[in-house]
């Protein structure tokens, strides 16, 4: 037991050194009066041990740590995000209940399948994770090696090629692979899967030709040489996939969607409360040990940050570039 | 042979690794002993705590409660007709009916040797071949496979547990419509989730998350197994079962040593396959037996030899389990997704790299494995002596218990209300499905094979054009759908035969 309680014990002087250092250092993190006295609840509308459930773990350790509150983790998986939404709107206004969603809340709400409005019946505190996606493909895949040579065969066997994809109606992923077929005018296939693991396996196991995917979720994957990506959807190339085109410099001229994750609190919560759970959201993606947490899925090749306003702002872009697609594929309310 | 080695001697030689040996031993039993709560709760309560263990403990904790989880439902099973968690569902058939006669030690003394036997094969297979196999299912096995494989599975379902077979149809039947309610597979359209019923209007986001099978689970087996021991104790019918203290002999497992060695395949093969696990391995476990057996007669009045096809085959699958998720980084449930969390908390990810990475971790938990398993025959053989004497206590009190924690239970598996619901309307109907011959189980199996039969029916149609015909040009996909329609056949051929559905027709 010596090394766990050695963690415990370095854990708890760090907690302590943190809480002395606390009203000194960390300035704007003094709790509002009578709030946080009790653990907050964090939802979080995906299973345990996802990337949604990482996060919200990661970042709920990093506020406790500058911040002096506490946080319980709940997960309420289902129907996509959507079966969480409830009760978060059915807790009371009072900050203690924080909500962890991604964008599909934003495409949901575009589509009409939620009413609530991220940005308005919800106050995002922050967004911590913004990644960009790529396609991959097998790297003993011999039939094609890099994007120049995929998009001649696909070319060649137009609506042939096969991509695994994420099939919800208006999903980020497939609202991206529209505008670039558009853009390219290719045909890809694409077959809706329910399941990121079985994605993976798809590919690996040559039943889809090729994936869609953000690079922190098949990090395993690429490391081990099993998959390489060919084409990133980014302005710019990030450092780390130096030798991989973006879908600007082959030649589709459109702002790819991303996928960001964030934080957010009901609508009608005291300001001053959510003025310090946002402080102290920045604060935690400021530590340490969340920037080695980011960093370990890919979150730190573009600025994964945004504060209240800059996520409300991400979230409205958002939705009207959705709608716009939305109404072009005629689909949605 | 020497990484075998070398991990038990990490895995015996470091204090701690013993301590947390043990306790994920002890908790994984108690959690899948206990209704309601099960293994998963467990995980998903210490989850937190594994960010500061060492990862090679953390592994081996969580690997080591899945083994000790699976078996520990059984004993609830065998003795209250309440499995401790989904997979111990099919042992209720035959496990109850034993402790009725009063035949419960021996009833849980097949589960536990079964259940050990099953996961030291399977954990034996898994230490020879992991990298081989994964490699060769995950190319072997594409949607269409799946899906064919999991239509044979609904062959085989309808004769489990109803009166007839058109009974047991039935009641798949109404299953795969309930798998349908929540969101779909492939565009993410709500289903059921608004609409009226008898001119009331509705809309709910908690039914896009669909019916879980769990709190079904709870509520057909539990919640119904309380009413119907409250009505017969109204009723001044009910015998409190007598404890039987005795082991089966040696002969008797002798003679179900066939059904033993289906059962270990059956349940690796399931536990490979992304989706599939322990819980199908079980059902598929017994209806095999039961197509099998000579005395078919008995199955279901408290037949031994459908504990053992249950127990061994749902132990099997947890060892195979580990496969995809430690060579490929493909977790095939909820608790080998949490296992693959512990692996990114830490720092490392599942994958071909790991045995190379991280091979002492590896070689740590298979050990770990391995040797939980064979704890489970001493820790189920004291239990034996010792557990059968709940079934002194009189039910008035075990009742309110047994309700409290399904309740828990139900809700702590997504935090949704809905789940609470639908157990408490599931222990009704469960309650009015027991009196007319219909099956539980079979809408239970439906419920679960439905959802996955969906998904992959609907990938597989994607990637052949929509073009039916597809399925028969893959071998695999082919034989066992092929296989599944004779089954389906000669099945409805001897219902006609066997029963007095001639002489109905006559009259």
């Amino acid at each position: 037991m010596t090394s766990f309680f050695r963690n415990a014990a370095a854990a708890a002087g760090f907690a302590a050194a943190v809480a002395l250092a606390g009203p000194a250092g960390a300035e704007g993190l003094e709790k509002p009066a009578g709030f946080g006295n009790r653990p907050l609840t964090m939802i979080v509308p995906f299973g345990a041990g996802g990337g949604s459930d990482q996060l919200a773990r990661a970042m709920a350790k990093a506020m406790e740590e500058v911040a002096g509150i506490s946080f319980q983790v709940v997960n309420k998986p289902g129907g996509g995000g959507t079966a969480a939404i409830p009760d978060f709107m059915l807790a009371p206004a009072d900050g203690y209940t924080v909500l962890e969603h991604i964008d599909n809340a934003i495409s949901a709400f575009a589509a009409g399948d939620i009413r609530e409005n991220p940005a308005e019946d919800w106050v995002p505190l922050c967004m911590t994770q913004i990644t960009f996606s790529q396609i991959y493909i097998r790297s003993d895949e011999d039939r094609f090696t890099d994007w120049e040579s995929f998009s001649a065969y696909a070319k060649a066997h137009p609506g042939d090629v096969t991509m695994a994809n994420l099939g919800k109606v208006g999903s980020m992923e497939l609202v991206v692979m529209e505008q670039l077929q558009e853009a390219l005018g290719l045909k890809i296939k694409q077959i809706a899967f329910d399941k990121p693991a079985e994605r993976y396996g798809a590919l690996i196991g040559g039943h889809v030709d090729v994936l869609f995917e953000q690079p922190g979720d098949v990090r395993n994957f690429l490391d081990a040489e099993q998959m390489k990506p060919i084409l990133t959807f980014l302005a710019e190339r990030p450092s780390a996939f130096a030798d991989t085109p973006t879908h600007k410099e082959v030649g589709a001229d459109f702002d790819a969607l991303t996928r960001f994750r964030g934080f957010y609190v009901k609508a009608g919560v005291p300001q001053d409360r959510i003025d310090f759970l946002a402080a102290a959201c920045k604060a935690g993606f400021e530590t340490e040990d969340y920037q080695a947490f980011n960093k370990k899925k890919y979150m730190h090749l573009i600025d994964s940050f945004r504060d209240t306003d800059g996520s409300i702002e991400l979230i409205n872009n958002a939705v009207a570039s959705y709608r716009e697609m939305y109404k072009k594929l005629g689909i949605g309310k | 042979m020497e990484h075998f080695i070398g991990g038990t001697m990490m895995l015996f030689g470091d204090p701690q690794a013993i301590l947390i040996f043990v306790l994920g031993l002890v908790g994984g039993m108690l959690f899948g002993a206990i209704p309601g709560v099960n293994m998963l709760t467990l995980g998903a309560v210490l989850l937190p705590f594994t960010i500061n263990m060492n990862a090679s403990h953390a592994v081996m904790l969580f690997s080591v409660i899945y083994c000790a989880g699976v078996f520990g439902g059984a004993i609830t099973a065998i003795l209250f007709n309440i499995p401790g968690a989904p997979e111990n569902a099919p042992t209720c058939f035959d496990g109850y009916p034993m402790t009725l006669k009063g035949q419960s030690g021996k009833a849980i003394g097949a589960a536990v040797s079964c259940s050990a036997l099953g996961g030291v094969a399977s954990a034996i297979l898994m230490m020879t071949a992991t990298g081989a196999i994964a490699g060769w299912a995950v190319r072997a096995f594409g949607p269409q496979e799946i899906f064919a494989l999991i239509f044979f599975g609904l062959a085989v379902s309808a004769s489990i547990g109803a009166k007839t077979l058109w009974k047991g149809w039935l009641s798949v039947f109404v299953g795969l419509i309930i798998a349908t309610i929540g969101t779909d597979p492939v565009g993410g359209v709500p289903r059921f989730n608004e609409g009226s019923v008898f001119g009331l209007e509705y809309q709910s986001y908690y039914l896009s998350a669909g019916i879980h099978f769990i709190p079904m689970i709870l509520g057909f087996f539990a919640v119904s197994e309380v009413i119907t021991q409250a009505m017969s104790i109204a009723e001044g019918t009910r015998e409190r079962p007598k404890a039987g203290l005795e082991f089966p002999t040696l002969s008797e497992f002798w003679s179900v040593r066939v059904t033993m060695v289906r059962s270990i395949f059956i349940g690796f093969f399931a536990g490979i396959l992304p989706g599939i696990g322990a819980t199908l391995a079980a059902f598929l476990g017994y209806s095999q037996a039961h197509r099998a057996s000579k005395n078919k007669a008995n199955f279901g009045k408290g037949e031994l030899e459908g504990v053992v096809a249950s127990e061994t085959a749902n132990n099997a699958a947890t060892g195979a389990a580990m496969i995809p998720l430690l060579a490929l980084g493909l977790p095939g449930g909820a608790l080998t997704a949490m296992i693959m969390g512990i692996f990114q908390i830490h720092g490392m990810e599942p994958g071909p790299l790991i045995f190379i990475n991280s091979s002492d971790l590896v070689w740590i938990t298979f050990a770990a494995m391995f040797w939980a398993n064979l704890c489970i025959v001493f820790l189920g053989w004291l239990q034996t002596k010792t557990v059968v004497h709940i079934l002194r206590v009189p039910f008035r009190w075990l009742a309110p218990g047994i309700l409290l924690l399904a309740t828990i239970g139900a809700y702590a598996l997504r935090n949704l209300v809905i789940d609470v619901w639908v157990m408490f309307l599931a222990g009704i109907a469960g309650y009015l499905l027991r009196k007319t011959g219909y099956s539980a189980a079979g809408i239970v199996l439906g419920l679960i094979l439905g959802k996955l039969g969906e998904s992959a029916f609907s990938k597989s149609m994607q990637l052949m054009d929509y073009d039916f015909l597809g399925f028969f040009q893959r071998p695999i996909a082919a034989g066992l759908l092929i296989l599944a329609v004779i089954v389906i056949t000669t099945s409805i051929i001897n219902e006609i035969r066997d029963t007095d559905f001639q002489k109905a027709l006559m009259d």
